[in-house]
This record gives structure tokens, sequence and C-alpha cells, in this order.
């Protein structure tokens, strides 16, 4: 029994070596249930994407894997997230996604140096979340000032009402949206909130009837918009309907009744012709038959970045640590992304072009106005 | 006219919520089984009418029945193998419910793997409003909600009240150790229950999946209402069910013409509250005391 008992352990203690010195995990606290797991599936494909890459080229000198923990997109379970990868899983570099999450899991990063990077969430706030919070994606604020001026000045819609979710994301667009529109001589004729759990939008859509806006922007996410958009166009709200680059999900893609609807996104230029982008778009494609989503891009560009600066840190003899990390960051100019050029600005946020683009309705969108 | 609007969302609204608390009700009344699943059954419904009916095309009638077969199997099967073994060994109510509570999860995260975990819609010019008077629209799936809720607890009562299987099930609610003096079987009983609120969650399913679209993690919603309407109404009435359902949806949607859309839903808590506060036994039930 002895030697049995013995041998377990042995056992045990050989399987929980690693299989090399030099192999490497990073974290993502991403929604991998509740209504928002579409956008985790989004996500985590653009990052595994990126891992199988940078094993394929032997960018790193070990292997490099992706520990997924479940954030349910809440800002509660975000923290015990990203709490479990920092110090269970010793990640020194974890992903994040949603404003409210990113919010709540920023100070775990300060506190324990720990790089926490978001290519999902677009809330204004997150750009001031401290030095170890990057956006591998532009903040709403950015896309609000471009779609506003194109509603009042090209469109001719002065009257715009606003349905936007209550948490610190809705109140921010609110806020920018606003500002935007009053400078851009339009106006927020109304402006509704809806809990993060509302299913059934009828009446809002006859308030937003009621106060005759030219047209109406919707700021929420996950099934939640796909339903809001649904129940708007089923109750009557025949006018335009314009939104920020959450709403490019698959479900949302292919509703009928989001024909024609105008949102902002960050610019991708497919026809850039370097290696990254070509080979991206190819496997990307090979493997789900459709063209990478702007998430999918944020999330392999933010795992690029962590390879990287992992391997110029490795090439200096250094240990790749959070800290280590964001020293490289700052002395690194610029990173190639997928279809760009991109540089950091000092608060930790991508810059990048905006364009505004429009659903067809049978699963694709196009770009009406060039990158701003 | 705002208000008319809303009058006539808030009584589509609350024929739906009717129609998804009738089950709940139903269960919780007759055997006393807080199922939590039945969220995670609504959630079969939809999707399997949405998988036969829009996806593979069978004719509505036929892809209906199956749903509301998957369903009712789904509850049997629930009743018998996991609910009925609990209570064989140990039967303590909070067991019971934490299982049910598991079973829902699972049947969430199975429906994410074979439907993937996005939203799902069944298109039919149906939900599409009309225009009937100046800014009043009304969509005709409106008009078949509320038939469908009116037919579904018309049938309901002729069967509790006129048939000998409504009888029976009448008094497993009432006395579940007295009905074994006349030979029947509490735990037959029982199966017949879950196969009847199961498939009374069927129509609501189905036309949310027009309405307002399917993900699978909507049963949270459905219980959600089911247990305010199932307290509201009282335990163990289906009039009073239906009522609250109605009284519920009514309060969410005519809310909106004094109160912010965000306030719509506690509206729904602050009637349960009062409820409970003055009027524990519901509308038409009795307080229960354990």
């Amino acid at each position: 029994m002895k030697k049995i008992l013995t041998g377990i352990a042995l056992a045990s203690a050989v399987w929980a070596l690693p299989s090399s010195a030099a192999d490497i995990s990073i974290g993502a606290a991403f929604p991998l249930s509740g209504p928002n797991a579409e956008y985790g599936q989004v996500f985590s494909s653009g990052a595994d994407l990126a891992v199988q890459h940078i094993n394929a080229d032997k960018k790193l000198s070990g292997k490099l894997t992706m520990v997924y923990e479940d954030s349910q997109a809440l800002p509660a379970q975000g923290v015990i997230a990203a709490n479990k990868l920092v110090n269970v899983s010793k990640t020194p570099f974890v992903l994040s996604a949603f404003t409210g999450v990113s919010k709540a899991i920023a100070p775990v990063g300060l506190r324990t140096k720990t790089v926490m990077v978001n290519g999902g969430g677009v809330g204004p706030d997150l750009a001031n979340l401290g030095e170890y919070f990057w956006n591998t994606i532009p903040l709403v604020d950015f896309e609000v000032r471009i779609i506003a001026p194109y509603l009042v000045k090209e469109k001719g819609f002065k009257k715009v009402a606003l349905v936007y979710v209550d948490d610190p994301f809705g109140q921010s667009i609110l806020k920018e949206l606003e500002v935007e529109l009053k400078k851009a001589g339009g106006e927020l004729v109304g402006s509704f909130s809806i809990p993060t759990t509302a299913q059934q939008f009828s009446g809002v859509a006859a308030r937003v009837r009621d106060i005759k806006p030219d047209a109406v922007y919707v700021a929420t996410y996950g099934n939640q918009q796909v339903q809001l958009v649904k129940q708007l166009r089923d109750n009557g709200i025949s006018q335009p309907i314009a939104s920020y680059s959450a709403v490019v999900l698959p479900s949302m893609l292919n509703l009928p009744e989001a024909k024609g609807l105008i949102y902002t996104s960050q610019q991708v230029d497919w026809n850039k012709g370097d290696a990254m982008t070509k080979r991206v778009r190819e496997d990307y494609n090979a493997k789900f038959n459709k063209d990478p989503s702007m998430y999918v891009l944020n999330y392999y560009n933010a795992v690029m970045t962590f390879a990287d600066l992992a391997a110029a840190l490795e090439k200096a003899g250094k240990p790749v640590t959070g800290e280590n990390l964001l020293a490289q960051r700052k002395a690194t100019k610029t990173f190639e992304f997928v279809g760009g050029t991109v540089s950091f600005e000092e608060n930790g946020t991508v810059k990048s072009p905006i364009q505004i683009n429009e659903m067809v309705g049978d699963g694709t969108s196009k770009t009406i106005t060039a990158a701003k | 006219m705002l208000f008319v609007q809303l009058l006539a969302n808030g009584l589509q609204t609350g024929a739906l919520y009717a129609l998804i608390a009738a089950g709940f009700s139903l269960i919780f009344g007759m055997t006393r089984i807080f199922h939590a699943a039945h969220g995670a059954t609504f959630t079969i419904a939809g999707f399997i009418f949405y998988e036969l009916f829009a996806i593979l095309h069978w004719a509505l009638p036929i892809a209906a029945i199956a749903s509301a077969a998957a369903a009712g199997l789904f509850g049997v099967l629930l009743d018998r193998f996991v609910y009925a073994i609990i209570q064989r060994h140990e039967g303590s109510f909070f067991t019971v419910f934490v299982a049910s509570f598991g079973a829902a999860i699972v049947v969430q995260n199975l429906i994410s793997i074979f439907f993937g975990k996005g939203m799902v819609t069944v298109t039919t010019p149906l939900s599409k409003s009309i225009e009937v008077m100046p800014s009043l629209f009304i969509a005709p799936i409106s008009g078949i909600i509320i038939l469908c809720a009116i037919v579904a607890f018309l049938i309901l009562q002729w069967l509790l009240t006129r048939t000998n299987l409504g009888i029976a099930l009448r008094a497993l609610g009432e006395n579940p150790n007295l009905i074994e003096v006349y030979g029947l079987t509490p735990r037959r009983l029982s199966q017949y229950v879950f196969l009847i609120g199961s498939i009374l969650v069927v129509p609501a399913a189905i036309l949310t999946s027009a309405t307002s679209g399917l993900n699978p993690s909507m049963g949270n919603h459905v219980m959600l209402i089911s247990i305010a309407a199932t307290i509201v109404g009282g335990v163990g009435s289906l009039r009073g069910a239906a009522v609250a359902g109605m009284l519920l949806g009514l309060a969410e949607n005519l809310c909106l013409a004094v109160i912010d859309p965000q306030w719509s839903e506690a509206v729904t808590f602050v009637i349960l509250f009062l409820f409970i506060l003055f009027r524990p036994g519901g509308v038409y039930g009795r307080a229960i005391v354990s």
C-alpha cells in the first residue's frame, strides 16, 4: 500500500512539473456563460488564433497557452476570475472585456503589477485605469465624435433619441452623445435607460415613437441589443438606427430587422497587403468560413502585443513580468496590428481611425464612410 | 395615445407572462416542488421549435408538437429520475431545489453547446406591428398570444375541474398522503403534473421566439416572472397565476407613461413586495404555513 501511495505521489509530482521551464500562460476573463457569452466565443477565437500563430512561429522560447476564466460580463465575477488568473495561474498578462468588468479588475492589475488588456469594452473611463491597464480598442468617445456629426450634418438627422443600458458604459454614452450632438448642431431629444436584464422593449418603443426622433441611437450589448433592435423595428420604429462597434455580433448581422443599421468601428485595412493581415484573414476564414470581426482582431492584436513584448524581454534576458512588459511597451514606439500600424497613447489606449458602416442584413456589413 | 399603446403592449406582455407562470404555478401548487428548471423547459421548447421550424423548415404544427414533446419529456424525466430519487432518500425541499437549479444550469450549457450562445429569432410577418390608428401600433401576434392564453387556461380549467385526472391532481395538491387511501399513487400523479406543467410553457416559448427571440440564458428571466406571478396570484391557483401574469405585464408597461424604462422591472418587485406584506396568500391563494 505504501509503495502504491509513494508511486502516486511521485507520478503526481512529475505530472505537475512544467513541460518546459520557459512555457508561459496568459489569462483571459471573458464572459463564457450568461447573456453575453456570445462575445466570449468571438473574443476567444481571436486570442486562440494568435496563440496558434505564436506557437507555430516559435516566437517565444517556450509554449504559450491561454487560461480562460468566466467573468459572465459581471464586475463581481470578473474580479473573482482576475484574482484566480493572477494568484493561482500566475499569469503576468490578462485579457479583459466589458467596461464594468474592466473597471472592476483594473485595481487587481495595478496592485499585483499584472498587465490587463481590454479589447472589447469601450467606456471612455477605461483610458484612465492606471498604467497596467491597456486598451487595444479605441474607446466609444472616439466613435461618438465621428457618428454624431455624420448623423446631423451629412444625413440631416437633427433630433436623435438614445436607448442605453443603465451601467457605467451606458452613462458615458449618454454624456458623450449629448455633448457631441450639440456640437454638431443637433439635439438629444430623449434618452431612455434600460436595466441590463430587460428583455421586453415594446413599451420603450412606444416612448421613443412618441417623441418622433429623426434617428435612434442604441447603446447596449450582447443579446439585449439584438432583442432591442428587433423589438424597436417590430413595434413601428422606422427611423434609422445607429450604434457603436459592439453591434458586430453574428446574431445581429444575421437579424433581418438590423438591415440598414449604421454603426462605427475602428478601421481595418484588409488591403494592407502585409503577411500578418493576410494570414489572419485566411486562417480565420478557413476555420470559421467568414472574415474576422474587429473584436477578433482586437484580441488577436492584444495577444500578439504580448508575444512581441515577451520576445523582446527574452532577447534582453529579462523575465516576463507585468512590470517588464509595461516598461517594454513604453520603449516600443509602434506595433504592427492586423490591418494597420498603431501606437499606444500615454494612457495605454491605441489610436486608431474610425469608420462608419452599414449592416446589409445578410450577415455582412459595408463601409459607408472612410476612416477619419 | 401613449397610454392606449402601453395598455395594448401590457395586455400582450401580461398574456405571455400568464402563459409562462401557469406551468410553474401548477407544478409548485400540486407537488410543492420548487421547479427551478421550469425556465430550462421553456428554453428547450423554444430552441427545439426554432431548430425544427426556422432551420429545418418543418411544418408549424409538427414543429410545435415536437417542441411540446421535448418539453414534456424533460419535465417527466426530471421528476422521475431526479426529484423522485431525492425525495425517496431525503425529501428535503432545499435539496430538491438545488438539484433543480443544477439541472437548469446543465440545460443552459447544453443549449449553448448545441445552438450557440447568441440570440436566435423566428422571423415572421406576424410580429410586425401595424398602425391600426394614428400612433397606435399593434402586431397580429399580440392577438395570437392573448388567444393562446385564453385557450390554454380554459383547457386547463376544464381538465382540473371536469376530469378524474384533474380532481386527483387537485387532491394531490391538498393532501398527498390522503389520496393513497383512495388507491392513487402520488408519484404517478406527480409525473402527470410535470407533463402538463411543462407542456403549458410551450405556447409562450414558441411565441417568444418570434417576438423577442431566444437565448440560452433566458430561463432565468422566465423563472423570475414565474415566481413573482405564482406568489402574487396565490400558490396553486391557476386563475391567480393568470391574473397575476396579466397584472405584472400591465404594470410593467403602463408605468412607462410616468417613469423611466429603467425602473419598469422594479415595478414587478414592488407589486411582489406589497403582496408579501399585505396579502401573503396572493390574489386567490391562501397563506402557506410550513
